[in-house]
């Protein structure tokens, strides 16, 4: 009986030395993805089935684990659009309306695959705890659930590369389980000051037949600013931070 | 030699086929390059046709001694420019809206700067602003009642920018960890001297107002008041917050004492009563599972006529076009044009309305394809008007919207008493 104790006890303190801790590792995604206070262009490009495309140029400034502001810099019709989000807190702000407001994660400010929560990524360890951890041999498989209902996408599947332990694809799914997006992360880039990490990411939708989106990042770089800048009294004023 | 050609051919076009995808999603950092100056705006055409409703009271109003008319066409360009300069923590911003109209009228302009300020921002926690400018108080998204500062808004056109009031402002903006997250305090100052702010009220008087604002368990409050000056005081506060992910709701609140509001009595006299009122608003925004996006919000308007009230203005109407066409003169119709461009000629002159927005997201997977229907009920009278809209803005910078409304309603009731029956109009609108 002692022994039986004695086995259980050595292999219940040996298991998690041998397993992958998934929240370490998603945190280390999160890191190699972009650093936790940064800031960022990225140019979003909507490509419809006979190859019509639709461009957007958005800046972005981070600030530690839930405070994100984005504005539209391109085209003109979109121009001085901005968008914050603070935790689970989201506003839009168009200036021809003149005054912030509260919308939600799933909300479209432009139309296409992309979503509000896309354009205000917060980190994946911030908004999923991980379920599952796979081993694929290259890669890891990891299957995330999120912690509140307010995150846009209830599941996703996330593929690891592990040499450069950064996504190579995100299946994003309902709680049903039924696949909204895949997002496809390309084209690995030094962008300086040790942030290595793919410049372009793809999405394509089985509820967007054809159609496919296209993220590319540019001027990506660690940037502190005043807390304050993520406030709704601020939002009109967000280009005076670039 | 044949294979190696062929397999020259297939490598050149595979090198053109990555070349053109390269070229294809290219972003050059140049792109994003900030500019010290800024100039932009819109164009927009805007054609429409009325039919109008003859039997109605402000259609007698309008067109008693003119033609009459069954459909009334109307073409309106506008030109909205705007442009900024910035230098250091100085920021020069200014937005001028040109309108050029033909309608049953004839030709007619206007030109009107509705922004021109200079803003300075010492530090990311505090800015402050001095000239034309709009304040756009409140959460509501048809009606605000607590836009002390702001012209009121059209609820057909809940997003169109508005004309300015010159001012004095400033922004102080703190941020904290816990639940209240973010404080910002926003005073205002109104002067009304001369020419300038002649239409704010009362004139020579400098007025002041303020908003406090604070971010509290992830709810939205603002409170804010206005002095009594060139207007009676104001009192009043708001609120918003997402109950679901998918549900956001807001509200507002205005006590304004001592509010003036000028009364037709039946014997066609007008008088001025003062009283308390309060007014407020309460909405809903929901989004669907299936992206239907619904805007639902409860107005009462303290400061609005009651039915009896609105009644008796249309039937004042009436009464002066039985006197016009007996060959009594119009003294009364005259009587009448000028009630209506004051407080009886605001758009929802009276106490209670419901205003429904449903919008479907790009149905059919049809890409930046927007169709929405509005809905704005008079509660008292039951009268109404619907208006479908169609929306495009798959081609950059330009927007097309075909938009109709039928307004619908009995005698003596504000949609009803309107001169037109149903209006159709298309807007083109170039951004640049």
């Amino acid at each position: 009986m002692k022994a039986l104790f004695s086995l259980l006890a050595v292999l219940l303190c040996a298991a998690p030395a041998y397993a992958i801790d998934g929240k370490q590792l998603l945190e280390q995604v999160d890191r190699n993805l972009a650093p936790e206070s940064y800031e960022l262009y990225r140019k979003l490009i909507n490509i419809e089935p006979d190859g019509r495309k639709k461009e957007f140029v958005l800046y972005t400034v981070k600030k530690g684990k839930d405070k994100i502001a984005g504005l539209f810099i391109a085209p003109a019709s979109e121009k001085g659009r901005s968008t914050l989000r603070l935790g689970d807190n989201m506003w839009l702000y168009i200036p021809n309306v003149g005054k912030p407001i509260r919308i939600t994660s799933l909300q479209s400010v432009i139309g296409g695959v992309f979503n509000n929560s896309d354009i205000l990524q917060l980190d994946y360890s911030e908004e999923y705890d991980v379920a599952k951890v796979e081993d694929l041999g290259k890669e890891y498989l990891l299957q995330l659930k999120a912690r509140t209902k307010t995150v846009a996408y209830d599941q996703l599947k996330m593929w690891v590369d592990k040499k450069n332990v950064s996504p190579t694809k995100i299946e994003c799914l309902t709680e049903a389980s039924m696949l909204i997006k895949t997002i496809y992360f390309k084209d690995i880039k030094d962008f300086g000051d040790g942030l290595v990490r793919p410049a372009s990411v793809e999405t394509d939708s089985p509820l967007y037949k054809g159609y496919k989106s296209v993220m590319l990042f540019a001027n990506f770089k660690k940037k502190e600013v005043a807390d304050e800048v993520f406030t709704l009294t601020f939002m009109p004023n967000i280009d005076s931070v670039r | 030699m044949c294979r190696r050609f062929y397999w020259c051919i297939l490598w050149f076009a595979v090198f053109l086929s990555t070349q053109a995808q390269a070229e294809e999603f290219k972003f050059d950092p140049s792109e994003v390059e900030k500019k010290p100056y800024h100039l932009g705006g819109y164009l927009e055409l805007k054609p429409s046709v009325s039919h109008t409703d003859k039997e109605a009271s402000l259609y007698k109003l309008r067109f008693y001694d003119r033609s009459d008319e069954e459909t009334l066409k109307q073409i309106s360009g506008t030109a909205q420019l705007e442009g900024s300069l910035e230098k250091g923590i100085a920021r020069l911003f200014a937005r001028a809206n040109f309108e050029l109209d033909h309608s049953y009228l004839g030709w007619s302009d206007q030109g009107k700067l509705y922004e021109g300020y200079m803003a300075l921002k010492p530090s990311d926690l505090f800015n402050l602003a001095l000239g034309k400018q709009t304040m756009k108080w409140g959460k509501g998204y048809a009606w605000n009642p607590v836009a002390f500062v702001d012209r009121p808004k059209n609820p057909d056109e809940p997003d169109l920018n508005l004309e300015g009031f010159y001012m004095a402002s400033a922004n102080l903006i703190k941020s904290f960890d816990g639940p209240l997250k973010t404080i910002s305090f926003t005073p205002v100052v109104i002067p009304a001297y001369g020419d300038i702010n002649d239409d704010f009220g009362e004139p020579d008087k400098l007025n002041f107002a303020a908003k406090l604002y604070l971010l509290y368990y992830d709810t939205d409050i603002d409170f804010m008041l206005l002095a009594k000056g060139s207007k009676s005081p104001r009192y009043g506060f708001d609120f918003s917050r997402n109950l679901f992910t998918n549900l956001e709701i807001h509200g507002e609140f205005a006590w304004l004492p001592d509010s003036k509001k000028t009364m037709l009595e039946p014997t066609g006299k007008t008088l001025q009563e003062e009283s308390d009122e309060a007014s407020y608003l309460l909405g809903l925004r929901y989004l669907s599972t299936l992206d239907t996006t619904y805007i639902f919000e409860y107005y009462h308007n303290g400061t609005g006529y009651s039915e009896a009230e609105g009644e008796e203005f249309f039937s004042f109407i009436g009464r002066g076009y039985e006197d016009y066409i007996s060959g009594r003169g119009d003294a009364a119709l005259k009587k009448a044009q000028s009630l209506s461009e004051g407080g009886y000629g605001r758009p929802n002159f009276m106490k209670d309305y419901l205003y429904l927005r449903v919008s479907q997201k790009e149905p059919f997977n049809i890409l930046y394809f927007t169709p929405a229907l509005t809905w704005i009920l008079n509660l008292e009278d039951k009268s109404f008007t619907l208006s479908p809209e169609i929306l495009y803005t798959g081609i950059t910078n330009l927007e097309l919207r075909a938009k109709g409304s039928v307004l619908v309603g009995d005698d003596f009731s504000e949609y009803g008493e309107k001169q037109n029956d149903y209006r159709l109009e298309l807007r083109v609108r170039y951004y640049f």
